[in-house]
């Protein structure tokens, strides 16, 4: 039940991102929905979701657009890995500035690859509108919405997941 | 020190998986799938669309009364027409000066078949302005097509097709090229689209003025001859400039536009445009 309600949710947020985000842009940039829905999914139903679901987000977002699944895959890469340094590295912050930290940075990330992608397929080479008005008013954008995401599950006292994998992995946290 | 142990080989297996579906797209093999999934989706996209768009309506328009802002659509609308009938009234007088100065060269007309479609998809990656229309190859549309506004202004062409859908590339996207013509000064040049999903219009040596009506030129072959594009909002640069740079404003909103008509009667000849 978990799994199907998990995809549905990842279903929900490619086809979000394909139709809602574009109608609220802030200086041509819009959020990313899904992953927004991945960081607080690995925080609060574990990474091990996310290892699974991240594909699919990938195929969803290629299938109903004209995106390439493959660079999505890499855009979205470090959003784990980068939950898990920061956890280990034991740096003196809280959960919540990790989830935000690891969240801006694939934003920028995925902006780059998807903006570099373009580039090499023919759109012109230009770096200063891509600072200006890709990466910086879209992390502002993600920060914005994954806080507004994240916070009201703490506040009902969920606690979330270390980013750490644990043995029973995805299927033993049914 | 970081043991990223089960990290590895998921971070590696994606990395794989990436490459695969990389070399699965350019091989065509996910495109049934691509169908597949746009028959089941389309009907939420539908309902999305439907339930944010009058939303993402009333918080760009916040601030004005309601009635004002129907208003301004309807206006909006009739302009559009008039600019495109002007346009077209221009083009007419030149063809009949041009046919007078020939002297019994007589023009033939075609009729033209245009597939109604409704916008679903907004792709708007960094750098792209790529939208998803409820119509395929169905619907007789195919890649190449030249997408209209419902008022006649050039929007794009079709680039990917499936049974019931297609993606069509705006003028805006910043790889859209399109061989144009300047009404007024009567020069020919490249509208391009910008970074930022605006228009410019390139290589044009001529005395461009602000207000210049902006045509395809049918060069190359991608385009019929005389759709209208835009108007030049902003040239900047001085006479010393090999090349002003030229900024089209489109004759149609292009980010709010939901529907469009695919001329399925053009065939496009795919000749790259015209390079100094």
């Amino acid at each position: 039940m978990k799994t199907v309600l998990i995809v549905i949710l990842l279903l929900l947020a490619s086809l979000a991102q394909l139709t809602v985000a574009p109608l609220f842009p802030i200086s041509g940039a819009q959020a990313d929905i899904p992953l927004v829905t991945m960081a607080v999914l690995a925080v609060y139903a574990g990474p091990a979701t996310v290892m699974l679901g991240m594909p699919l987000v990938a195929l969803f977002l290629g299938f109903g657009s004209s995106r390439a699944p493959g660079l999505l895959i890499i855009g979205y890469l470090p959003l784990l890995p980068l939950g898990l340094a920061f956890e280990e590295w034991q740096l003196p912050l809280n959960r919540f500035v990790r989830t935000i930290l690891a969240g801006a940075i694939t934003g920028l990330w995925l902006r780059t690859v998807l903006a570099m992608g373009a580039m090499v397929s023919g759109a012109p080479l230009a770096i200063g509108p891509l600072i200006g008005q890709v990466l910086l008013p879209g992390v502002f954008f993600d920060l914005a919405l994954l806080t507004l995401a994240y916070l009201p599950f703490r506040f009902v006292g969920w606690s979330g997941h270390p980013m750490s994998l644990r043995r029973e992995g995805f299927w033993g946290s049914n | 020190m970081l043991i990223f142990s089960r990290y590895t080989w998921w971070v590696a297996s994606m990395i794989g998986l990436a490459f695969l579906l990389a070399i699965m797209g350019q091989t065509g093999l996910l495109r049934p799938f691509q169908g597949v999934f746009s028959v089941v989706t389309t009907p939420i996209d539908n309902v999305f669309s439907g339930a944010f768009q009058p939303v993402a309506s009333f918080l760009s328009n916040a601030g004005n009364v309601n009635s004002l802002r129907d208003e301004n659509a309807r206006l909006r609308i009739e302009n559009e027409t008039l600019s495109n009938k002007v346009t077209q009234l221009q083009q007419d007088a030149q063809t009949v000066n041009d046919l007078q100065a020939a002297l019994k060269i007589v023009q033939s007309s075609s009729s033209e078949t245009r597939v109604a479609a409704t916008v679903v998809v907004i792709d708007n990656t960094p750098f792209t302005d790529v939208v998803g229309i409820d119509r395929g190859s169905g619907s007789g549309i195919k890649v190449g097509m030249v997408v209209l506004s419902a008022q006649g202004t050039l929007m794009g062409t079709v680039i990917s097709v499936n049974s019931d859908s297609a993606f069509v590339r705006k003028i805006t996207d910043s790889k859209s090229k399109v061989n144009a013509h300047d009404l007024e000064s009567k020069s020919d040049g490249i509208v391009a689209g910008t970074p930022n999903r605006g228009l410019t219009f390139d290589l044009s040596q001529a005395d461009i003025k602000v207000g210049d009506t902006i045509v395809t030129s049918g060069l190359g072959g991608n385009y019929p001859p005389g759709i209208p594009i835009g108007k030049v909002s902003a040239v900047s640069g001085t006479s010393q400039d090999l090349f002003r740079q030229v900024t089209v404003e489109p004759g149609v909103r292009l980010s709010t536009t939901t529907t469009v008509l695919v001329n399925t009667t053009f065939v496009p000849q795919r000749i790259s445009p015209a390079t100094p």
